[in-house]
C-alpha cells in the first residue's frame, strides 16, 4: 500500500485564473492533469495528498488515477522536498567524468545520501539519468538551471552561494 | 464479411473482430494473460503474439483488428488476413516473454493458491523454457493488503493490469492503480482508500497468476482436492450464478461462473463470502418433538402420523408459511398441501447496489420471491391479522433465514397456537418455538428450481450432501399427501407444477441447464 500520509488540510490553488487557463488548453478535464501537478508542485514543493485530492475533484477523476500518474513521472514528488534540487546526472559521459565524486562531496559536505533532505530543508540531493549534456559532463541540474563541467571547488562555490 | 486465414483455418468473421477473438471462438488456442473479455484491451502481456502476413513484427491477437481490404491488397487475392499461430517464430516468442514474465517470479508453486489453475503455470509448461537464463537476484517484495479481504504477493505478479481495469470499468470504484513505473511498478492502493468495494473479491478471480489472494480462501486448501458444482447464488434475487468448489461436506469457496443474462463474468463479496454463515450451525439431524418443553427424537412415520391428526378435519384452520429461501418445488407443495391461509413472513430489504457496468445487487436479499408469489398465488397480505381473524390454531412454516428475528406480532401468534410444524435445517430462534421439527436441506443441500427478479428460471443444484436423516423439502411435503395424491420424483413435481401454473409448464431440470431460461412461454419448447 502506498505510504503516503492521509491528507490533513484541503489544498488550494493560489491562482485560480492560471488553472482555468490550464482547463482551457485542453479538449477533456482528465487531460489537464499532469499541467495542473506542475502547478500544484511548483506550489507546494511536492505533490501530498490533499494535493491529489484537490486535482481529482477538480479533473472528477479518482485519487487513485492520478497517483497512478504522479508515481510514473520522476518529476514528481510525493515527499517534501529542499528548497534546492541538486539532481546529479549518473548516466555513462558523467559518470566517467566524476559525478560519484560529485555526490559523495555532497554526500559528506550535508550528510545526505542521495534521495535525502538536509534537516534544515535546504538540499535535496539526488542521482539523475541522462541530463543530455554528455559533451559537458560532468552535469548537474540545479533547480532548473543545467552546471556544467564542474569540479569538486566550483560545486562548492555555487552550493555555498544558493540560500 | 473479411475472410481471414488462421493457421489452416478459413473463417468469415465480423468486420472489427480481434484475432484473439476470432481465434478463441474457433477452438485455436492462443495464451493470453491480460485480455478478459469483460474488460478494455490493453495488450500488455504480450503472450498472445502472432504472425500477421505483410506486417513485418509479432503483433498482440487481442488488439489486432480484422477488418475488409480493398480487392488489390488481398492475400493471395482472397483473404483479407492471414495469421500464422503455431509457427517457429512464435512458439519462440512465447518462450521469450515467459521467460520475461518469470524474471523475478518466486516459481512457489507449492505453497501457492493459484497452483492448479494458474495460467502462469500452465503455459510455462506448455510453452516455456525448462531453464531461465536470469543469474542475477530477484525482486523481492513483501505481501500487502489491498482491502480487507484482498492481499497481494508484488512477487508473483505479472502486472497485466486486469484488475486495476477491473475496479475502473466494472466496480467504477477505481481504488486500484499500477504505482510507479518499469522495474519498480506495482500494483497499489492509496492507504485512504483501500479495495473495500462488495465487488473486490472478483480481483482475486480474475488475476491470472497467483498475485492477488482471497483472504477467505488463501492456504485453506488445493484446488486439486476440491470438486466443483454449478450452481445459483441465494443471497439475493438476481441470482448469480456460480460455481461451489467442496471438499467431503465443507465448501471451501465459490466462483462466479459465466451468465450473460444474469451477472456476466462476476458475483458480489455478499454472496461470494456468504456461505460461511451456514457452517457450524446447530443442524437438526432428526425429526424432533416437543413435550415438556424438551425436544425429544423421533422417527419420520410417527412425524407424518402426528402432523396428519392435527390436520384431519381441521384443514380450513391450518396456515402455511411458505418461504421466498425456498425452491418453487417446495413452495408449490406447500401451497397446494395448505386448504386454510398461505402467507409468507415480513421480508428481508437491504440497499439496492448498481454498478457502472450494470452489475446489480437486489434490494431483495432472498433468491425466490418472485418464484414463491407465482406459484403460490393465494398467498395474502397480511398473515397476521388473518391468522387472528379465521382463529387459526395449527401453522406450518418452512423455515424462512438462520438469522431472521421473531417479531413481537410474531412472538404473540405463535404463542396462541396449538401446534407450531417448523421445517428447518438448523435449530433456530424460530424452530426452537416449534411442537414439532422437521429436518429439510440447508441452501447448499438443496435441489430444485428458482425465479430470479427478472424472471429468470434456473436450476438451483445440491452441492453437499444430506445431513443425517434430513430430507429434501419439497419430499417431506410429498408425505403429507394422500397415498393417491403424491408426486413418484421432482421431475413428475414439476410437471404437475406446470399443469397447475402454464408459465412454468415443460420446464425440466435438462432444459434449464447450467443458464436457466426466462419464463414468458419459452421454457415449453
Amino acid at each position: 500500500m502506498n505510504t503516503m500520509a492521509t491528507p490533513q488540510e484541503k489544498f488550494i490553488f493560489a491562482n485560480p485564473d492560471k488553472v482555468d487557463r490550464i482547463f482551457s488548453q485542453y479538449p477533456d478535464k482528465k487531460s489537464a492533469t499532469l499541467s495542473l501537478l506542475h502547478l500544484a508542485q511548483a506550489q507546494e514543493g511536492y505533490i501530498s495528498g490533499s494535493v491529489i485530492d484537490t486535482i481529482a475533484d477538480l479533473v472528477e477523476c479518482h485519487p487513485a488515477i492520478v497517483m497512478d500518474c504522479v508515481s510514473f513521472y520522476s518529476m514528481f514528488f510525493t515527499k517534501p522536498q529542499g528548497r534546492h534540487k541538486i539532481q546529479v546526472c549518473q548516466t555513462l559521459s558523467c559518470s566517467v567524468n566524476g559525478a560519484d565524486a560529485l555526490v559523495d562531496h555532497v554526500t559528506n559536505k550535508f550528510s545526505i545520501k542521495p534521495g535525502e533532505t538536509t534537516d534544515d530543508r535546504r538540499f535535496t540531493l539526488m542521482k539523475v539519468e541522462c541530463l543530455g549534456s554528455c559533451g559537458t559532463a560532468p552535469v548537474v541540474q540545479i533547480n532548473n538551471d543545467y552546471h556544467e563541467g564542474l569540479t569538486n571547488e566550483r560545486f562548492d562555490e555555487l552550493l555555498e552561494s544558493l540560500p | 464479411m473479411p475472410l481471414l486465414k488462421i493457421d489452416d483455418l478459413e473463417i468469415e468473421v465480423k468486420n472489427g473482430t480481434t484475432v484473439l477473438e476470432a481465434a478463441l471462438e474457433n477452438g485455436i488456442d492462443i495464451p493470453y494473460y491480460c485480455y478478459h473479455p469483460a474488460l478494455e484491451i490493453v495488450g500488455s502481456c504480450r503472450m498472445c503474439l502472432v504472425q500477421v502476413e505483410g506486417m513485418p513484427k509479432l503483433q498482440v491477437s487481442c488488439n489486432t483488428f480484422v477488418g475488409e481490404v480493398p480487392p488489390e491488397r488481398k492475400v493471395d487475392g482472397n483473404f483479407d488476413m492471414v495469421v500464422q499461430t503455431q509457427n517457429d517464430l512464435v512458439i519462440q516468442e512465447r518462450k521469450n516473454i515467459l521467460e520475461f514474465l518469470l524474471l523475478n517470479h518466486p516459481l512457489d508453486c507449492p505453497v501457492c493458491d493459484q497452483a492448479g489453475e494458474c495460467y502462469l503455470q500452465d503455459y510455462s509448461f506448455k510453452f516455456g523454457n525448462a531453464h531461465s537464463r536470469f543469474d542475477e537476484d530477484k525482486r523481492v517484495r513483501p505481501n500487502e493488503y489491498l482491502g480487507s479481504q484482498i492481499v497481494i504477493n508484488h512477487n508473483r505478479c505479472i502486472l497485466c493490469s486486469r484488475c486495476t481495469r477491473f475496479t475502473r470499468e466494472i466496480s467504477g470504484t477505481s481504488e486500484l492503480f499500477v504505482d510507479e513505473r518499469g522495474y519498480s511498478s506495482k500494483i497499489a492502493a492509496l492507504e485512504d482508500r483501500p479495495l473495500n468495494n462488495l465487488l473486490a473479491g472478483n480481483v482475486a478471480d480474475i488475476c491470472p497468476v497467483g498475485a492477488l489472494l482471497s483472504t477467505d480462501y488463501v492456504h485453506k486448501n488445493r484446488i486439486w482436492n476440491l470438486q466443483k458444482k454449478s450452481s445459483v447464488c441465494q443471497d439475493c434475487s438476481v441470482g448469480c450464478n456460480i460455481d461451489a468448489f467442496y471438499q467431503k461436506r465443507k465448501i471451501f469457496r465459490l466462483n462466479p461462473r459465466e451468465n450473460q443474462d444474469v451477472n456476466g463474468y462476476f458475483m458480489c463479496d455478499i454472496g461470494r463470502y456468504g456461505f460461511h454463515r451456514f457452517e457450524d450451525l446447530e443442524r437438526v439431524a432428526r425429526p424432533l418433538f416437543k413435550s415438556n418443553g424438551i425436544f425429544s427424537e423421533i422417527s419420520w412415520d410417527t412425524a407424518i402420523e402426528k402432523i396428519s391428526n392435527k390436520f384431519n378435519g381441521a384443514e380450513e384452520k391450518v396456515a402455511g408459511v411458505v418461504s421466498p429461501f425456498h425452491t418453487n418445488e417446495t413452495n408449490f407443495m406447500l401451497g397446494r398441501l395448505i386448504k386454510g391461509i398461505i402467507g409468507t413472513f415480513p421480508h428481508i430489504e437491504d440497499e439496492e447496489i448498481t454498478y457502472p457496468s450494470g452489475f446489480r445487487i437486489s434490494s431483495d436479499r432472498s433468491p425466490n420471491k418472485r418464484g414463491m408469489h407465482d406459484v403460490c398465488p393465494s398467498i395474502v397480505d397480511d398473515l397476521a391479522s388473518e391468522i387472528n381473524d379465521k382463529e387459526i390454531r395449527v401453522i406450518y412454516i418452512l423455515d424462512n433465514e438462520i438469522d431472521k428475528e421473531i417479531d413481537e406480532t410474531w412472538n404473540k401468534i405463535l404463542t396462541k397456537m396449538d401446534f407450531i410444524v417448523v421445517q428447518a435445517y438448523a435449530m433456530t430462534r424460530l424452530a426452537k418455538s416449534a411442537h414439532l421439527i422437521l429436518p429439510g436441506l440447508a441452501p447448499f443441500e438443496r435441489e430444485g428450481t428458482i425465479t430470479n427478479d427478472q424472471g429468470r428460471v434456473q436450476w438451483l443444484r445440491s452441492v453437499l450432501p444430506n445431513n443425517g436423516e434430513s430430507r429434501p423439502d419439497w419430499e417431506i411435503l410429498n408425505l403429507l399427501y394422500k397415498t393417491g395424491e403424491r408426486f413418484s420424483d421432482i421431475n413428475e413435481l414439476m410437471k404437475g407444477m406446470g399443469e397447475q401454473f402454464p408459465s412454468y409448464s415443460g420446464m425440466t431440470f435438462f432444459k434449464l441447464g447450467d443458464q436457466g431460461l426466462p419464463l414468458n412461454g419459452n421454457l415449453k419448447t
